[in-house]
Formats: C-alpha cells, structure tokens, sequence
C-alpha cells in the first residue's frame, strides 16, 4: 500500500466524528439554534455508546444509546430557547457542563475502578462488494466501516434536503430570517425544535464512534476538544453542507498527519506534532472569518410578539 | 434590570419609610430565585443519588460540611477559592464587553509555565525579588496567550469563542513539552517540572496547615476589580459597550479596541491564578493542574450574571462544593462528577428563574 492511499484510508474514517457533528451543527444553526454543548455531548455520548455496547454486546444499539441520549438534551436546548427563549449561548454551556458531568457519573457507576479497562469490539469494515475492487479509489472510499457510510450519505441527504427541496428553502429562511418566514406560514418553533434534537443526535453518534473505531476502549480525555473544533468547522464551511465536508477532510487529515508524524518519529518533538490540527485550525480562522458567511439569526431566539426583527 | 430602580419623581419625594422597604423587596427579588434554584438543584441531585442507590442526605451533609468541619477543609477551599475565582474573572470581564472568552484554562497554563520559568532560571534570588517576578511573569503569560486571540479578534474578526477554545488545547501540548523536555522532573512519575526556588513561593499565613498568601492577593484583586469597574473611565467604557454596544459605538468608545483590551486583561488574570498555584499550591508546574477551573470558572461568571461583587460570593460557594465533592465520594460513595450536575443545575433553574419572576410580576 502506497503513502498516499495508506493516508487517505486512515482520514476517511478520522472524517466521520468531524462529519457526523458538524453536519448536525450546521442542521440547527441553519434555523437559527447555536448549538456549544458539541463538547459535552461528545463526551457523553461517547460514554453512553461505549457502556450500552459494553453491556448489551451490541455496538448498534450503542450508537442508538448515544444518539437518543443527546437528543435528548437537544430537546432541552430548543425547548429552553424557543419556548422560553433564555440566551442560546449560556443554556448550551450549562448543557455542556450537565453532559460532562452525566458522562463521568455513568462510567463511575457502570464500571467503577478496575484493574483493566473493558475493552468493547470495533466496528467491522463492510467492503463494498464491485466498488470496493477499483483499484486505489476502492481501498480508500469504499473498504470501511458501516457509520462511515453512513456519515457520508447523511452529509448528502442533509444537502439535498436543504439545497433541493421546497421545505428545506423554507427551512433555511428561519436562520435568515424567522418573521419573514412565521410570515410565510411556516412553523419557526417545529422546525428548531425537530433540528436541534436531530442535530444533537448526530453528535452523540459522533462521540460515540470514537472508543468504536480506534481501540475499544473509553478514556476520559478521548474527545479532546473534537467538539469546539467542529463548531469551528461549521463557521468555515460557511454553514453549507457540501464545504462542511471538504472542511472534515482538512482536520481529519491533520489528525492523521500528526499522528504518523508522531509514529515515524521526525526529530520534532511530539507535543509540537500534536499542536498541529489546532494550530491549523486557528490559521484557517483568520482567512475564513473574512468570506465564510453565516445565518444572519444564528444565535438568536425568535419571539414572534417582538416588533424588533433584524 | 431597569424596574429596579424606580426613583420617586422629584417634585414628590417619596416617604421615608418606602425607600427601605422597596429595597428589601428589590433585594429579595435577586436573591430568592438564587435560594430557590440552589434548592431545586439539590433536590433533582438527591433524586438521582437515591436513584443510584446511594442516601443523598450523607452525601450532602458531606458536600456541605467538609470546608468548616476542619481546618484544613478550610485552607482546602480558600485555595480552591482563588483560582476559581480568578478564572471567574478572567470570563467575566471579557464579558462585560460581549466577548466570551472560553480560554481561561490555556491562559492559567501558560501564566503557570512563565512563573515556573524564572521561580526555576532566578531560584537564587531571595523572595522578595523573585516572588512578584514570578507572579508578573503569570499575568504576562496569561495576558500573551489570550492577547493571541484578541489580535486575532481585532485585526480579522475571528470569533473569539472559538480562538481561545482552540489555544487551550495548544497550551495542552506546550506545558507538556516544557515538563519533559525543559525542565522535567525525571522521578515525578507523571509529566511535572521541578521544583521552583524557595524565594518563588507564596509564604503561608496561620497556623498549621498554613494558607497561602496568594488567598490575600486575591482579595486585594476583588477590591482593586471592583473599584476599576465602578471607578475609571475604562471600566465604565467596559461597561457601556456591554449594555449597549450600538450607543457606545455612537458615544465614540473604541468598541472593538476596548472587547480586545478586555479579553487581555481577561487573560492576566487567569495567568495569575496559574502563578499562584505554582508558587503557593504545587512549588513546580505539573501536567492536569489546571484541573476543572475553566468550567467552574464559567459556571460562576454566568451565575453571577455581570455582577462584579457576587463573583468572589458565588466563587467561594463553589468552591465550598468542590472540596465537598471528594468528601462525598469517600464517605457516600457518591461519584465526584455528581457536583458537576449539581452546578449545571443550579445555573439552569436559575436561568429559569428569570421567566417566572417575569410570569409573577406581571411583566
């Protein structure tokens, strides 16, 4: 196997957590919900997944764990903000800080102090069966896991959604602007409501992949800051979809680049390697701030009874 | 807010006797949701203990005890008190300007390694002269690490949010190269630099366990904060921009200047805090000190919702928590992580304390 093909098989799985909450990041924000708690549900998902697959045996039913679990905070967020409209910013932290602390608990409650840590399967690779033969392309795109797949084709069917059809214009004109589209008859509070509990979910499944993926194993510390970065990445892909993905490709290629710079061991000391996906991140910062655009109600509460839009 | 202050017209002043009253009142308003939201959250907290099967009352008598059932409970919080306190400020006075500086951990890092750096280089000088080198050196740092940000928020309009998220997790990777590649301490088992001078570090006051002096500067800080806030033209600037951001622009503050200015004050202060845990807790600087005073530090500058004098209140009714947490886990067997859930809670019923004060006054 080439160093090319070696470094883009290795990327397309490190993709998928950036995808998967990114996506579900950009999904609320195009109605106008910033979501922060990415952090904490990470984390909290990546607990739940672990333990349920830990206990239960299946890795499925992990993931299903993870995504009901923080969607269930999602539906605190929008109840919280478009019901009683408190500060976006401020619910999502204490979101965050509730994940942090829940995810803690239940490792502690579940597992306890032991002497090795449990170790859960990872996810088989589903080779596709003809695509998966293509040379190169075949070893790189289509000899992964399932969720891989699977985070590709809802990065597609959240475009399409958006970008292709009736509601999803409908849908894009609430972050814009939610008079002009209460005015136009449709349901601002449904449909922040329906995409941050959606969106939430799709990071809880993010957090969830990571112990499924790599080792098997659950650490405290495994989502290192994925959760800021995607905001991040939603910010520089300018709240599209489609550039949402080149985005996941830029980081998770850092990730993988820091980490076999790491294992081949270049004279440089490690720590400066690990610095890389957030150095390039904020460097990438200071160009995209100045053209990516973002949902000019992003953030803020709709309150149909103010006459202040704008 | 503006309810609050409701002046008799001048031409009818009001009786003496409803001036007082109205402030009771007024001061029950503010602190009623406060009792209440602190009451709810237990009782949510105790529910989820007895659903674990562990006796909530045990675990709270600890939480709540252990800070004054000994003296060095007592030094334990106060020294826990500082730091979270100064994290407290390092997001609150950013954000009395509308900035929201999620770094406070990176800049306590980088202000812990500038004050390890001379306590370590300058370890011969006597403390006089070595100390406040040391503890300047952790502002400086502090000020340096979220200055990034705020250059970066100036000069190209990045989000700030997200900058000083992202410099935590750089500053990570820089004290662990500074504790094994610098100055590392080969015996300490756990990345940690060694041990700074003696004329670096914090003379204890009191009796045995001592506190730390640094507990002393703090206090003097909170004064100090306080009176530039109420006092100089500059915080009274902070705090116009953070009222209104539109007006003061019209006034002709430097809106975006003075966000800049806040977040690198924002980050000296948190350096301090990493300076002090150097030079009063820990005498070196070692990997995971910074332990979990961004959270709690954001945790007590939204509770105190822009209020420069509840801020060294909130803090230390925090801190009384922390010190309780790991009392609780040893004496009830309750997972420390539980307080985390507590503070979350605490801050959303007080948020939603705002919605039914408005419901009940009939706003």
């Amino acid at each position: 196997m080439g160093e090319i093909t070696e470094f883009l098989t290795l990327m397309i799985p490190a993709m998928v957590p950036f995808l998967l909450a990114a996506q579900g990041t950009v999904l609320s924000g195009r109605a106008g919900v910033f979501n922060v708690s990415q952090e904490g549900l990470m984390v909290l998902g990546a607990a739940v997944g672990f333990l349920v697959s830990f206990k239960v045996g299946s890795n499925t039913v992990g993931l299903g764990a993870a995504f009901a679990i923080a969607a269930l905070f999602g539906l605190v967020l929008a109840y919280m903000t478009t019901q009683l409209r408190l500060d976006q910013f401020v619910v999502g932290l204490a979101l965050y800080f509730a994940a942090l602390g829940a995810a803690g608990l239940l490792y502690r409650e579940v597992i306890g102090v032991t002497m090795e840590p449990p170790l859960i399967p990872t996810l088989d690779d589903y080779p596709i069966p003809l695509l998966s033969k293509i040379p190169f392309l075949g070893e790189v795109l289509f000899d992964h896991d399932l969720v891989v797949y699977a985070a590709f084709l809802i990065s597609a069917v959240i475009y399409w959604f958006m970008y292709k059809t009736r509601s999803g214009l409908a849908f894009r004109s609430i972050g814009e602007n939610p008079k002009a589209a209460d005015s136009l008859g449709i349901n601002v509070t449904w449909a922040r409501t329906w995409s941050t509990v959606v969106g939430s979910g799709l990071v809880g499944v993010a957090g969830a992949y990571l112990p499924m993926v790599y080792t098997g194993l659950y650490t405290e510390g495994m989502v290192a800051g994925r959760g800021w970065l995607v905001i991040a990445l939603a910010f520089l892909g300018g709240w599209r979809p489609h550039l949402v993905v080149a985005g996941a490709a830029f980081l998770a290629g850092m990730e993988v680049l820091a980490l076999r710079a790491q294992v081949a061991g270049i004279g440089i000391p490690h720590q400066f390697v690990l610095m890389l996906p957030y150095v390039a991140t904020l460097l990438v910062m200071v160009f995209a701030f100045r053209w990516a655009r973002q949902p000019a109600f992003l953030g803020r509460n709709y309150d149909r009874e103010s006459r202040l839009v704008g | 807010m503006s309810e609050t202050m409701t002046p008799a017209p001048p031409a009818a002043p009001a009786p003496p006797a409803a001036r007082p009253t109205n402030r009771v009142v007024e001061a029950l308003w503010l602190l009623v949701p406060y009792a209440v939201s602190v009451l709810l959250a237990f009782v949510v907290g105790g529910l989820i203990i007895l659903a674990i099967g562990r006796d909530p009352m045990a675990a709270f008598e600890s939480v709540l005890t252990t800070s004054f059932n000994t003296r060095f409970g007592t030094v334990e919080t106060l020294h826990k008190w500082v730091p979270i306190l100064l994290c407290a400020y390092a997001f609150a006075i950013p954000l009395a300007t509308g900035k929201f500086n999620i770094g406070a951990e990176g800049q306590l890092l980088v202000g812990a390694t500038g004050g390890v750096a001379l306590g370590i280089l300058w370890s011969d000088l006597p403390t006089i002269v070595l100390l406040p080198c040391v503890l300047i050196a952790g502002a400086l740092g502090g000020a340096l690490w979220s200055g990034i940000a705020a250059f970066l928020m100036v000069k190209f309009n990045v989000n700030e949010i997200l900058s000083t998220v992202v410099l935590n997790f750089i500053s990570f990777q820089l004290i662990d190269y500074v504790a094994s590649h610098v100055w590392p301490d080969r015996g300490a088992g756990h990345p940690a630099t060694v041990r700074v001078g003696d004329g670096a570090l914090l003379p204890g006051i009191g009796e045995a366990p001592p506190f730390h002096s640094g507990v002393l500067i703090t206090l003097v800080l909170v004064v100090a904060i306080a009176v530039f806030m109420r006092r100089t033209p500059t915080g009274f600037e902070l705090r116009a921009v953070g009222a209104n951001l539109r007006a003061a622009q019209v006034h002709g503050i430097k809106t975006s200047r003075l966000a800049g200015a806040g977040l690198v004050v924002g980050g000296a202060v948190a350096g301090l805090a990493g300076a002090i845990e150097v030079a009063g807790v820990h005498g070196k600087m070692l990997e995971g000190m910074q332990s979990n005073f961004l959270i709690l530090g954001i945790i007590v500058g939204l509770m105190s919702r822009g209020s420069m004098l509840a801020l060294p209140v909130v803090a230390f009714g925090i801190a009384v928590l922390e010190v309780g947490a790991g009392s609780m886990q040893r004496t009830a067997q309750v997972p420390v992580e539980m307080v985390l859930i507590i503070e979350a809670l605490i801050l959303l019923f007080l948020l939603l304390s705002d919605i039914v004060r408005a419901k009940i006054r009939g706003q």
